[in-house]
């Protein structure tokens, strides 16, 4: 069996984003949280099922060194083979990342495409189901366990309040993970440079389709909450924060 | 302009966000929803379609490309919720779409969102060409708004011509110790100026009012008032969901480690309390006489 | 790994650190046990881990989760009699097995994942790690702007983003204000000093923070560093010479006693019973026992006492050898944190405040007092805390 596990950039928001009318700049970039979830659940089924893992790395020219780290941490916990994908030009698009991603896969043969569930960039949809339809594969997202059996792969999805289902679906198939079914594993830092260094990666360069529908009229930082402070007696104050509530649609 | 909603359906039952999406769609033109498994759709406000092809399961986006061929809207609102991102994402391989999206208006036959992204640090506006999807997030408009009565048309799965590939297995139901706070949406945390382990029954019902969870400082775990999964902090879990209301809880960095949600409430007797500076609203007053007073005010909007 | 290739990694590491040939010297006489903090929460005491290790089961030892059982508080290391670096060497490179197996307690490896990304563990941007000199009424002045001065002064991750810790930081930086210091700080140049790191077996990361720590110094001009951390003070004393430092290192209870004089011509009267811990790696590993109780006496109006353990005998706050990021582990293991014991027992000899000299000591005695129900009854400050508030009582 052979599986892949996405791992995608997202701008590191420990540190400052520059946001301007019609362009972010981000101080540095990581990988998204999400995928790196992913990734663990791959290798979670290598050891379960000793299958093969392969994890493909997607940057571009601005931010591909960021994606070291990443790639490294998942060759120290046991990816066999690494790809670092480098597209021609950022986007804020999911689906023409993911149709460059669908054709690059396309001969590759994996059994199990396994994405992060989502991003905090995904303002303009969800890598996994698109990628699922341009492969033509069956997908399921919101997923916190994975197993494989008899060429079909059962999963754990969440559906929220801690209410879970299962579901049986054909390999191949693309599955987006919100948490793998451990912690994500500690890397030491030796082990991290020692991956870095003797870490297979391929380098690949993919050029983007243009797909129209969406634009981006602008991006703006949201007014800093002013914090108020409310003193008084207590029907006051007990008014006051149940209007807050209603304001923040929990009420 | 014309609405496809997606309605929701976990476990036999209609999800809250239908409603809200029923609201945003009001607002936009023409609408109708569509509800993909068995459940009782009677008060979803408007024309319902009900195609019963069971529990909730991403294959249904086959039966929404089917409704849309036949009904042509315009936009379809999904909520960002497990089961409808399902739908919403492989829908959108075809569809222009935005996600996490917070407003929705019609202009000149185009579609804008307003989309809170970048962990609620930037707000995205964006423009979709129709027909397009829009991902919008829990509690952007009001249930209230989109309740009613339905006129509901069946259709038989049948009829649609289109086939199932992803098997349903059951649902796992949760055990009342697997309350994950890390992943609620609303969170009660309690610490030391609640004074007494009574009061905590306090703090449990209003999180059941508010539909949350309570949760702990140190101190609270330490006192064994509550257990070791609910502690908010450095050494125990990070919040991360819309609002965490502090009660009675200082702010040590310890603490604050762990407190990641987009919005503090907190509530102090100490105007000078750390906590407040990392809250958008802060409360001087006794918790011990605060919650009592707010526990019956909330059950009675609630209730009326 | 496999057993064989865990005892392996270990001697290589062990045989990296000065004087862990004494290893083979183990008496198996208890003394460790009988010092540690811990030693009644788990069954591998350092003696039992050093007879595991003998054993070739060292597994069992990581299983049991022992090896984080441990504050680093050196009592161990300065009683054995065979002089065998436990708090150096046996317990860091068992340590270092358990991250390389891959799951450290989970608030640990948080912290040191942070601590490689950020240079902080509180996962807080680099780029705001000088953010306290907004927040007072003095100028403090940077290096790369100074290029060169007399001491360079390092706040380390605590004192420049925690929020108690950061008063600390404040008050030290106001004391070499007012006696005209001159000093600078590094500012966002500045990473962590890498002590705890070192202490919890990252050995990898802590070598490549010394490194690129040293580059930074490299570039300025200064003749000593001062700090207020007692693990940053320790690691420049002691670690940082193998990487090639050779600068002179001041611990700020240090350069307070060698300001005295100075500082008694500022000091008013402060009506308070005082008494002192020793911080473990101010007094117990680095013997610096009398400076700063001079420093605490010669406060006008002070009452001084002394508390039973004191010296090389004091207790540990329990916050040093990553304890500050094992909490939930420790709690685990024991009935009562060192920290609440200590705190009980500065109040049981009268004492209104609790001076440290550590960082670290505040926020787990802070804490403690809450936990002991002694708010309100004692104090905790920081030495440089006190001094500042005699000199703005007068
Ligand atoms: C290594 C370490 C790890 C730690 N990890 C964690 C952690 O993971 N999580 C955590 O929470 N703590 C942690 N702590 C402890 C932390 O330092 C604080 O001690 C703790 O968070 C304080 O809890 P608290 O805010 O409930 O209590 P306090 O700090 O005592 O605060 C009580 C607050 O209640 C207010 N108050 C009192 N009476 C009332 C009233 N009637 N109405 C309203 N307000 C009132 C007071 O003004 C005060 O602000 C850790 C400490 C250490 C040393």
């Amino acid at each position: 069996m052979k599986i892949c596990a996405i791992l995608r950039l997202v701008p590191d928001l420990v540190e400052e984003i520059e946001v301007e009318e019609n362009e972010i700049i981000p101080f540095r970039y990581m990988p998204n949280e999400r995928d790196e979830h992913a990734v663990e659940e791959a290798i979670i089924l290598k050891e379960k099922t000793g299958a093969e893992v392969e994890v493909i790395g997607i940057a571009d020219s601005e931010n591909e060194a960021d994606l070291d780290e990443g790639l490294g941490m998942a060759a120290a916990k046991g990816a066999d083979k690494l790809y670092k994908v480098v597209l021609d030009r950022p986007t804020y698009k999911r689906c023409e990342i993911a149709k460059a991603l669908a054709d690059f896969l396309s001969d590759k043969n994996y059994d199990l495409i396994l994405t992060g569930i989502q991003a905090i960039d995904s303002y303009a949809g969800n890598l996994g189901g698109i990628l699922a339809r341009y492969m033509d594969l069956p997908y399921i997202g919101g997923v916190v366990e994975v197993n494989v059996s008899n060429g079909n792969t059962i999963v754990k999805k969440e559906l929220g309040g801690g209410l879970l289902a299962e579901y049986k679906l054909p390999l191949p198939a693309v599955v987006s993970v919100v948490s793998a079914e451990r912690p994500l594993k500690f890397v030491p830092f030796t082990k991290l440079r020692q991956a870095m260094k003797k870490a297979n990666i391929e380098e690949v360069e993919l050029e983007l389709p243009e797909i129209e529908g969406v634009e981006v009229l602008k991006y703006e930082v949201p007014p800093e909450p002013e914090i108020t402070l409310i003193e008084g007696d207590v029907e006051e104050v007990a008014d006051k924060l149940i209007e807050a509530l209603k304001e923040l649609s929990i009420l | 302009m014309k609405v496809l909603v997606f309605g929701e359906v976990v476990d036999g039952t209609i999800q809250n966000i239908t409603y809200e999406l029923v609201a945003c769609a009001k607002k936009l033109g023409e609408y109708l929803t569509l509800v993909t498994s068995d459940a009782d759709v009677s008060s979803i406000d408007g024309r319902v379609i009900k195609v019963n092809a069971g529990e909730t399961n991403p294959w249904h986006y086959k039966i929404v490309e089917k409704v849309i061929e036949r009904e042509n809207p315009d936009l379809i609102l999904f909520g960002n919720t497990s089961s409808s991102v399902d739908i919403a994402s492989q829908l959108s391989a075809k569809l222009p779409v935005a996600t996490s999206v917070y407003e929705v208006s019609a202009e000149n036959g185009e579609v804008i969102v307003k989309s809170l992204s970048y962990g609620g640090k930037i707000i995205v506006e964006l423009k979709l060409t129709t027909p397009a999807i829009a991902v919008v997030n829990v509690g952007s408009y009001n249930a209230e708004d989109g309740k009613g009565t339905a006129s509901v048309e069946e259709i038989e799965i049948d009829e649609l011509g289109v086939r199932d590939g992803i098997e349903f297995l059951g649902y796992i139901k949760p055990e009342e110790e697997d309350v994950d706070i890390s992943k609620a949406e609303v969170v009660v945390s309690v610490g030391r100026g609640i004074g007494d382990e009574t009061n905590i029954e306090m703090a449990e019902e209003l999180a059941e009012l508010l539909g949350g969870v309570v949760a702990g400082s140190r101190p609270i775990i330490d006192q064994g008032w509550l257990p070791k999964t609910r502690q908010v902090g450095r050494s125990g879990k990070t919040v991360t969901g819309k609002l965490y209301l502090a009660l009675g809880i200082s702010g040590a960095t310890e603490h604050v480690e762990g407190v990641k949600a987009k919005n503090v409430i907190a509530v102090n007797t100490d105007k000078t309390a750390p906590i407040f500076r990392v809250s958008r609203l802060g409360i001087v007053a006794d918790v011990n006489e605060l919650l009592p007073t707010l526990v019956d005010k909330i059950r009675e909007i609630k209730e009326g | 790994m496999d057993v064989e290739e865990m005892l392996e990694t270990y001697f290589e590491r062990i045989n990296e650190i000065p004087n862990s040939d004494k290893f083979i010297q183990c008496i198996q006489c208890g003394t460790c046990g009988g010092s540690c903090p811990y030693g009644m929460g788990t069954l591998f005491t350092p003696r039992r881990m050093i007879l595991a290790v003998r054993a070739g089961i060292v597994d069992e030892v990581l299983q049991s989760g022992a090896q984080w059982l441990c504050t680093s508080c050196f009592t161990c290391s300065l009683r054995c009699p065979s002089q065998i670096p436990i708090t150096d060497a046996v317990i860091p490179a068992l340590r270092e097995l358990s991250l390389l197996e891959g799951n450290p307690p989970e608030e640990l490896a948080a912290a040191l994942m942070n601590i490689t990304r950020y240079g902080n563990s509180f996962r807080e941007s680099p780029r705001k790690r000088d953010r306290w000199i907004k927040e007072v009424d003095f100028e403090v002045p940077l290096i790369s702007k100074k290029k060169k001065a007399e001491y360079l002064f390092i706040t380390e991750c605590f004192g420049a983003y925690h929020r108690r810790c950061k008063e600390i930081t404040k008050a030290f930086a106001k004391l070499m204000d007012l006696l005209g210091t001159d000093y600078a700080i590094l500012g966002n140049e500045e990473r962590c000093i890498g002590d705890l790191v070192r202490l919890c077996g990252e050995f990898g990361l802590f070598e490549d923070l010394a490194e690129k720590n040293i580059r930074v110094f490299e570039k300025y001009e200064f003749s000593k560093i001062v700090t207020h951390d007692a693990h940053a003070y320790n690691a420049l004393l002691r670690e940082y010479p193998r990487f090639g430092f050779k600068k002179e290192v001041v611990h700020h209870t240090q350069f307070l006693y060698n300001n005295l004089e100075k500082l008694k011509e500022m000091f008013g009267k402060l009506d308070y019973t005082v008494t002192y811990h020793d911080s473990c790696y101010v007094g117990r590993r680095n013997g610096i026992y009398e400076e700063p109780r001079a420093v605490i006496k010669a406060i006008p109006g002070v009452k001084f006492v002394e508390m039973k353990r004191i010296k090389e005998n004091a207790l540990c706050c329990g916050g040093g050898g990553g304890g500050v990021w094992l909490d939930s582990f420790i709690k685990d293991h024991i009935k009562e944190r060192p920290a609440e014991s200590r705190v009980k027992e500065a109040a049981s000899v009268g004492a209104d405040v609790l001076v440290t000299a550590c960082t670290l000591d505040v926020p787990m005695f802070e804490d403690a007092l809450k936990v002991t129900g002694l708010e309100g009854q004692l104090e905790v400050k920081d030495i440089s805390e006190i001094i500042l508030e005699a000199i703005e009582n007068s």
